[in-house]
Parts: C-alpha cells; structure tokens; sequence
C-alpha cells in the first residue's frame, strides 16, 4: 500500500495541451442558452449553394463554393441582385444596399451571411 | 481628349448601371411588400424583369438617365407605406430595443446592504 502511493508520487502523467485548447474554445458555448443559433461554415455553404442551385436560370452542376456568379455562371447583373435578395430571404438578413453591391460571387455571399451576426 | 471622354463616358456608364442595380434591388423588395402570396410576387417579378430587360440595350447616355429618374418616379409612386424589415434592422420593431449597456456600468448584487450595511 505504501509502495503504492509511493510509486504514484513519483509518475507523472503530462497533461494534454490539446485537450485544454478544446475546452477553452468550448467555454464560449453555454449550455442551454437561447444564442446557440449560430451557423456553422458548412451550414451555410449547404444553403447557399442550395439557393444558388434553385434559381431557374443557373445550371446547379455547375455550382460550387467559390463560382462567380456573372464570370462562371453567365448571369446578368440584375440576376446577382435577385440572388442575393434570395439569400437574404433564406437567412433572414438586412442587407445594405451598398454591401449588397459588393456581393458578386458566392465565396463573398458565405462569408458576409457567416460573419453577419444575425444570420439564422 | 478623346481618352478623357471616354473614361468619365464609362464612369458615367458604371454609376448608371449602380443606380440601375440599386432601383431593381428595391422595386424587387416593393414588389414583394406588395404580392405577399408567393406565387403572385413571381408574376410581378418577372413583370418587372421584363420592363428592366426591355431597356437594357440602350446606348445614349441621357437617354439611360431619363428612363432611370423615369423608373426612380414610379417606384416612388408604389412605395408600400409599411414595409416589412427585418426585426433587428433599422425601421423594424426590434431595432435599438435593447442596446448593449455601455461599458463599465454593472448591477452590484448586494441586496440592501446598502441600507443595513
């Protein structure tokens, strides 16, 4: 009994540091909370390109996540203006007209509807 | 002389199509105010499509701008008087609701201990 105990004083077991970074980014969740509607990357990319497959005049074998929708899609400009109109129905955003502008390709669209804190 | 024209001609083009964009956006969202039954909003959607993509070929630079402040008039005229917005965006109900208290003011838990110290 006595060795025993002596044997575990002398092992030491390295701690984890990967464990530690987990849980530390984990700590920024809170269970039960009414703020776990954020969307995750992947979430988004799914609905975006779903959108983006949806619209009549786009070709969805043709759609990935980082296609240009004037350059690789062949669509007008008043197009982009209905698809991200389109998109901010499905996340329930507001976005300005002159962010909106900007919006021309879907890389740009998941980014701004990931990083937009309202996005659900 | 001919280059300077030519680039504020193409200035001028690309504010043109920037207003042309920015009309359609909003007569798009009006539009959907106003046909709130889907299948309503996308008769007059392509409606509307029909009227912009009639226009799309002109080439005269005043004419472009006549038809835009044209098109500026009409959805002037059909702007619905309550739009729907997003809750939490500006105009909608949630807005400025319940702003983020500014830093450095926090509730101290003591209760009553400052009258029964």
């Amino acid at each position: 009994m006595a060795l025993r105990t002596a044997v575990l004083r002398h092992l030491r077991v390295p701690v984890t540091g990967s464990n530690q970074s987990q849980i530390g980014f984990l700590g920024s969740i809170r269970a039960f909370s009414s703020h776990d509607d954020h969307l995750s990357k992947q979430e988004v990319v799914d609905r975006v390109l779903d959108v983006v497959k949806c619209f009549p005049k786009v070709d969805p074998a043709k759609v990935t996540p980082d296609v240009h929708f004037q350059k690789d899609l062949g669509l007008d400009s008043l197009d982009t203006v209905e698809i991200v109109m389109a998109i901010e129905e499905e996340f329930k955003l507001e976005i300005p007209d002159k962010e909106a502008e900007k919006v021309d390709s879907c890389p740009l669209a998941i980014e701004y509807v990931f990083n937009h804190p309202m996005s659900s | 002389m001919s280059g300077v024209s030519s680039a504020a001609y193409f200035a001028r083009r690309v504010a043109q199509k920037e207003r042309v964009r920015i009309l359609y956006r909003r007569a798009l969202k009006d539009t959907l105010n106003w046909a709130v039954h889907r299948h309503i909003f996308y008769r007059d959607a392509s409606d509307l499509r029909e009227k912009f993509n009639a226009n799309q070929d002109v080439e005269d630079v005043d004419r472009i701008d006549k038809l835009i402040a044209h098109g500026e008039a009409e959805y002037d005229k059909w702007r619905h008087p309550d739009p729907y917005i997003v809750p939490w965006a500006p105009g909608g109900s949630k807005f400025c609701r319940n702003p983020t208290p500014p830093a450095g003011i926090e509730i101290v838990y003591n209760y009553g201990q400052e009258d029964n110290p």
